[in-house]
């Protein structure tokens, strides 16, 4: 295995050695002995990287340990990627897929769907979801709990008919192939055929477009940090850069490396998708 | 013996913009347990249509009349979900271009345990056991190993030994062969044909092979139907047939064949001008304008299907040597 993959690309390399450590961190945040990632430190307040001993990262503008929210943003901002695009992907295939292997009404009623969703942009719908289910009054604003899940499932609506689409057209392309013909007049049930002959070839390009999805998720969840209206306090790398903007003249690092997480992110599971397509398809073009 | 297929009156019409299509026109088709029949005619004839929708696999935008018996019941207005109980384990079918007919992202084994595990529930291992069997019989060289590879690397005559195997693997009662040979080579073609013939005996199988290729069909079957044009325009038993042909159309469909023992540069003698529009009903036999023999009548009428007495059927006013 590690044989293997010495042998894989220098990009394929890196970039899964940077998504291995973002998932590495996010799921055994826990286990290390950090000092809490808001804490705000006595002694070092908005000093940039490798100057104060302790804080290897620097501190934000407040005080606060910038290594270890980095860490801590990492976990946030993968869980809600990650999430939506894996319930959105996921509703979304199936929707695809059951309306393009059965036509008819279904399928229309679905592409119809599909097409409004598209139609709204991705920001202004989340924010408005957010703004109309996690609002709080002047007081009290909704707990962070709240804010986290609706703005998980304002991106799992954006996610549903991105990826249906292209598992509908996938569906299309492949149903129409005599080998569901053939396995069907030798009685396979629908759901067999969809289970065995149209999920493994239309998985790639799922596969494919998620991981796209999952940086795309990425980079709104930023952009709505920055309205104002995203996961609050820092907690996620969009929320860190949201805080950094304010102090952008004083402590720029603050969102030099919020910037710097996300856009290695992105690029890495874009780099992630193009090479799951273009090696899974290899069976297909070996014909 | 009893009828496996009785077919009377079967057309089929396709909805298209340019108008309806006719198909298949009133075609009468019966067949015993264990007998073949050939169904021949050139490119867009109906020979695919019309075994498509015996079986019930046309899309909905086809309109299908008359009655279709399977086992002495009657198929053609069951739904979708009990014509699947049949499919298979009654009726099968082998597809034209074994390229496109196996799935290419699954092993050979699981596309052939498909049918064993899904219609005759037997568990994984049985499954496995009779595929293995199954690909002795389509002489496979490595089952073993041949259950693991994927469709990509076989050859095409491979290929369509591994549906053919499918297709057989539930033993069904009625074969249907849509030019299974049309994709291959020649060398592989006698080959694939002879095995058909070895399953359909061994199972006592009855098979409708669809070919454009008299010659095919010459050793392999009981029976020929011709169709031209959406019409079966002569059946009869094989030897008959070539025997005693009636129809021009046969005959020029036999002539078209090249042949060994004539003279080097000859010239293929080929029908001449093309079928007419299915979309147009014109009076008249649909071959006359292609016909050496048209006389006024041909245009007129269309000529009725006539019965000689002995099992051969025709639809020509004048038939090549005379009415009985």
């Amino acid at each position: 295995m590690f044989k293997k993959f010495m042998k894989k690309p220098i990009g394929f390399k890196l970039a899964s050695l940077w998504l291995f450590a973002v998932v590495f961190v996010s799921v055994t945040y826990d286990l290390f002995p950090y000092v809490q990632w808001d804490a705000i430190s006595d002694f070092s307040q908005g000093d940039g990287p490798f100057k104060v001993p302790g804080h290897i990262l620097g501190t934000s503008y407040d005080g606060m340990d910038m290594f270890t929210a980095t860490m801590h943003g990492a976990r946030m901002s993968t869980f809600v990627a990650v999430t939506s695009v894996f319930i959105g992907g996921g509703i979304g295939s199936l929707l695809g897929i059951s309306a393009a292997y059965y036509r008819g009404t279904y399928d229309k009623v679905m592409s119809s769907i599909f097409n409004m969703i598209l139609a709204i942009p991705n920001l202004v719908m989340s924010l408005a979801l957010i703004s109309v289910l996690a609002n709080g009054n002047s007081n009290q604003p909704a707990s962070d709990f709240r804010r986290v899940l609706v703005l998980t499932i304002s991106l799992t609506i954006v996610i549903i008919p991105i990826l249906g689409r292209i598992a509908r057209a996938s569906t299309l392309q492949w149903s129409s192939r005599e080998f569901v013909l053939a396995s069907k007049s030798i009685g396979t049930k629908n759901f067999e055929i969809i289970k065995r002959h149209i999920v493994p070839n239309v998985a790639p390009a799922i596969l494919a477009i998620g991981f796209f999805a999952i940086g795309v998720v990425m980079i709104a969840e930023g952009s709505l940090s920055i309205l104002g209206i995203g996961i609050p306090g820092g907690a996620s790398w969009g929320s860190l850069l949201a805080i950094g903007r304010a102090n952008l003249e004083y402590s720029p690092h603050e969102v030099y490396i919020p910037v710097a997480c996300i856009g290695l992110t992105v690029i890495s599971t874009n780099y992630f998708g193009d090479y799951i397509r273009a090696n899974l398809d290899k069976r297909e073009s070996k014909i | 013996m009893s009828n496996v297929l009785e077919v009377t009156g079967l057309s089929i019409t396709f909805a298209t913009p340019r108008g309806n299509l006719r198909a298949v026109n009133d075609a009468t088709i019966t067949l015993e347990q264990g007998e073949s029949i050939g169904v021949v005619g050139e490119s867009g004839s109906g020979k695919t249509v019309l075994s498509r929708a015996i079986m019930g696999l046309l899309p909905g935008t086809a309109t299908r009349t008359g009655s279709i018996k399977y086992m002495g019941n009657e198929i053609s207005e069951l739904p979708e979900k009990e014509l699947r109980e049949l499919w298979g384990t009654g009726m099968a079918m082998i597809f034209q271009d074994p390229m496109t007919t196996l799935n290419p992202v699954r092993r050979i084994g699981t596309q052939l345990t498909e049918s064993l595990t899904v219609r005759l529930k037997l568990s994984k291992k049985e499954a496995h056991e009779q595929a293995i069997e199954l690909l002795r019989r389509v002489r496979i060289a490595d089952p073993e190993g041949m259950m693991r590879k994927f469709p990509y690397q076989l050859s095409g005559g491979m290929r369509q030994r591994i549906m053919i195997a499918i297709a057989v693997s539930c033993k069904p009662e009625l074969l249907f062969a849509d030019e299974p040979t049309t994709a291959l080579d020649v060398t592989v073609q006698a080959q694939v044909l002879e095995l058909l013939s070895e399953l359909r005996k061994e199972f006592n199988m009855a098979m409708i092979l669809v070919t454009h290729d008299l010659g095919v069909v010459a050793g392999h079957t009981d029976k020929i139907a011709v169709m031209y044009a959406g019409d079966v325009v002569e059946m009869a038993p094989t030897r008959e047939l070539f025997n005693n042909m009636k129809m021009p159309y046969t005959e020029a469909l036999l002539k078209s064949i090249p042949r060994l023992d004539t003279p080097t540069g000859t010239r293929l003698p080929v029908i001449e001008g093309r079928l007419p529009d299915p979309t147009k009903n014109e009076p008249g036999c649909p071959f006359a304008d292609r016909c050496p023999y048209v006389a006024d009548k041909c245009r007129a009428e269309k000529p009725p299907l006539k019965d000689t007495g002995n099992g051969h059927l025709y639809r020509c006013w004048f038939p090549i040597g005379g009415e009985k």
